[in-house]
């Protein structure tokens, strides 16, 4: 190695910029690749299932109104977050949340484990003015997911995108959404989803009855 | 982590540690050619700015190799190369237990000494009150309100008056929370629109406000009959089910006669969680004196 190999990186723009990037990429490479990789491997454990139709058209209500943008999901391993909110969330509980609800900001309070806290009469009252419930709130209401209707077609069409990234639905299951999402409104969707969110992921007679066969394979 | 990306991890740290390490024991010793005044031969802005050739100075050489030095003991100490555990085996989870253990052990002579009294007559001890009311804030307010005073739009009842759906010692309190309580009246709309209305004048009439006596009068063998298996033939109530004393002014959905009429044709249903998976004994049994001191503001210290 000799002086004149640095002098050619340091006159030569591109050969810098393609030494620095590989120098700072090994940062990235050492801590993100092996995460993301073994991200995958992750399975879910007992009690953990995917979402039933309603819980999941109201997961989707979450992502489409921005309430990750207030609202973590994410209970950090730190004695005034477990004391405040429950046990810390583990990486196991997520796997069926596409795309994860983590969450990098609280203007609210964290809902990982928000499910039953409130009964659901609250949570309805609370979605549609918080302030009736929670005078110094400075949430928004939702008033108009109380007048939108799910529609059961389109909810089959989630579980089967769902199913083909891995979730294992039943055809039995994805037959029966309509019939679970019939007559409820966007509200009761969100309601349900957030009465889900807790200790055991998704406990549902009907997602938990439905034996794992060919549906569980991606 | 697999042992494929174990090693994955160790050989970029090594491979970064590495270059980064030659380069800061090779750089002050490389051999530069210089020019007869003591600069590279680099210049920028024709000439006006060149490049000289100073060793670098102490400080920056000292700062740098102790970055060294930190990088490398971390990786030794603390988990972060690979699967290697770190000599001080520290985790996350490991420190949340610990913090955990401590906060436990200094509130332990505080808890101790709470349990030792009866709710009623811990609810007279501001150590209790105030970490009851962190309690209340955190999971009751949201319903029954900052001030506890309840929520009629919700069916929360005011916590600060003398009128207990489900008794208002102080064991009966401390039950409400650990269990929850599930409140029905179921809907009498069946009973046809005319009676409903009669009935709403007698249980208007029950707590002495005004009205319409006559109406009133029609509705008494119905309400005897129905209303008083839980109400009571007096409307005093019954708190073994949660039935509210109607012959007082406290209103758990509102007093007003269209509010009374929609209770009687549509029902209502109360819910209060169950806590005894988010607080535990001892949280639930400061929290039942704090709610009890709510009603009773001048019970005396223990």
């Amino acid at each position: 190695m000799a002086y004149r190999h640095f002098e050619f990186i340091e006159k030569h723009a591109a050969a810098l910029g393609i030494f620095t990037a590989v120098m700072v990429s090994f940062g990235g490479l050492a801590e993100i690749t092996p995460l993301f990789m073994e991200a995958h491997a992750v399975k879910a454990p007992a009690g953990v299932r995917p979402y039933d139709p309603l819980r999941l058209a109201g997961r989707d209500i979450y992502v489409r109104e921005g309430c990750y943008l207030c609202h973590s999901q994410m209970i950090r391993a730190l004695r005034f977050e477990t004391q405040r909110y429950g046990h810390y969330s583990t990486a196991e509980e997520s796997v069926y949340d596409r795309p994860f609800q983590w969450g990098s900001k609280r203007t609210g309070p964290d809902l990982a484990r928000v499910g039953g806290k409130y009964s659901d009469d609250w949570q309805r009252m609370h979605l549609l003015d918080p302030r009736s419930v929670v005078p110094p709130s400075n949430m928004p209401g939702y008033p108009w997911l109380a007048k939108a209707a799910i529609d059961g077609a389109d909810i089959q069409a989630r579980m089967r995108v769902l199913r083909r990234l891995g979730d294992p639905y039943s055809d039995a299951d994805i037959a029966a959404a309509p019939v679970e999402v019939k007559g409820k409104t966007e509200l009761d969707a969100l309601v349900a989803y957030l009465q889900g969110l807790g200790i055991d992921n998704e406990p549902h007679p009907a997602v938990a009855t439905a034996k794992v066969g060919k549906a569980g394979t991606p | 982590m697999s042992t494929g990306w174990s090693l994955w991890v160790m050989f970029l740290v090594v491979l970064n540690l590495g270059i980064t390490l030659f380069l800061f024991l090779w750089g002050p010793r490389a051999k530069i050619p210089s020019l007869p005044d003591q600069t590279t031969g680099h210049v920028w802005a024709h000439g006006t700015l060149r490049e000289g050739l100073r060793p670098l100075p102490r400080w920056w050489l000292l700062l740098s190799a102790s970055m060294f030095v930190a990088g490398i003991g971390y990786l030794v100490l603390y988990p972060g190369f690979g699967n290697h555990k770190g000599l001080l085996h520290w985790t996350a989870h490991g420190e949340l237990a610990r913090a955990v253990a401590a906060n436990d052990a200094k509130l332990e002579p505080l808890m101790r000494r709470f349990a030792l009294y009866p709710v009623e007559q811990l609810a007279g001890d501001p150590a209790a009150q105030q970490l009851g009311r962190r309690l209340f804030d955190d999971d009751c307010a949201a319903c029954h309100g900052r001030g506890a005073r309840g929520n009629q739009a919700l069916g929360a009842p005011d916590l600060t008056d003398a009128d207990w759906l489900y008794g208002g010692t102080g064991q009966d309190i401390a039950t409400s929370i650990h269990d929850g309580r599930g409140g029905v009246m179921p809907p009498w709309g069946s009973l046809g629109e005319p009676t409903v209305k009669n009935l709403a004048q007698y249980v208007l009439g029950l707590s002495g406000a005004p009205h319409d006596a006559k109406m009133a009068a029609t509705a008494e063998p119905i309400f005897k009959a129905t209303c008083a298996a839980c109400h009571g033939p007096d409307g005093k109530g019954n708190q073994g089910v949660g039935a509210p004393n109607l012959t007082d002014h406290v209103w758990l959905h509102g007093g007003r006669l269209a509010d009374i009429e929609a209770t009687i044709r549509d029902g209502r249903q109360g819910h209060m969680p169950d806590w005894d998976k988010r607080l535990d004994d001892g949280q639930i049994h400061v929290l039942a004196a704090y709610v009890y001191h709510l009603s009773h503001p001048d019970a005396a210290t223990p």
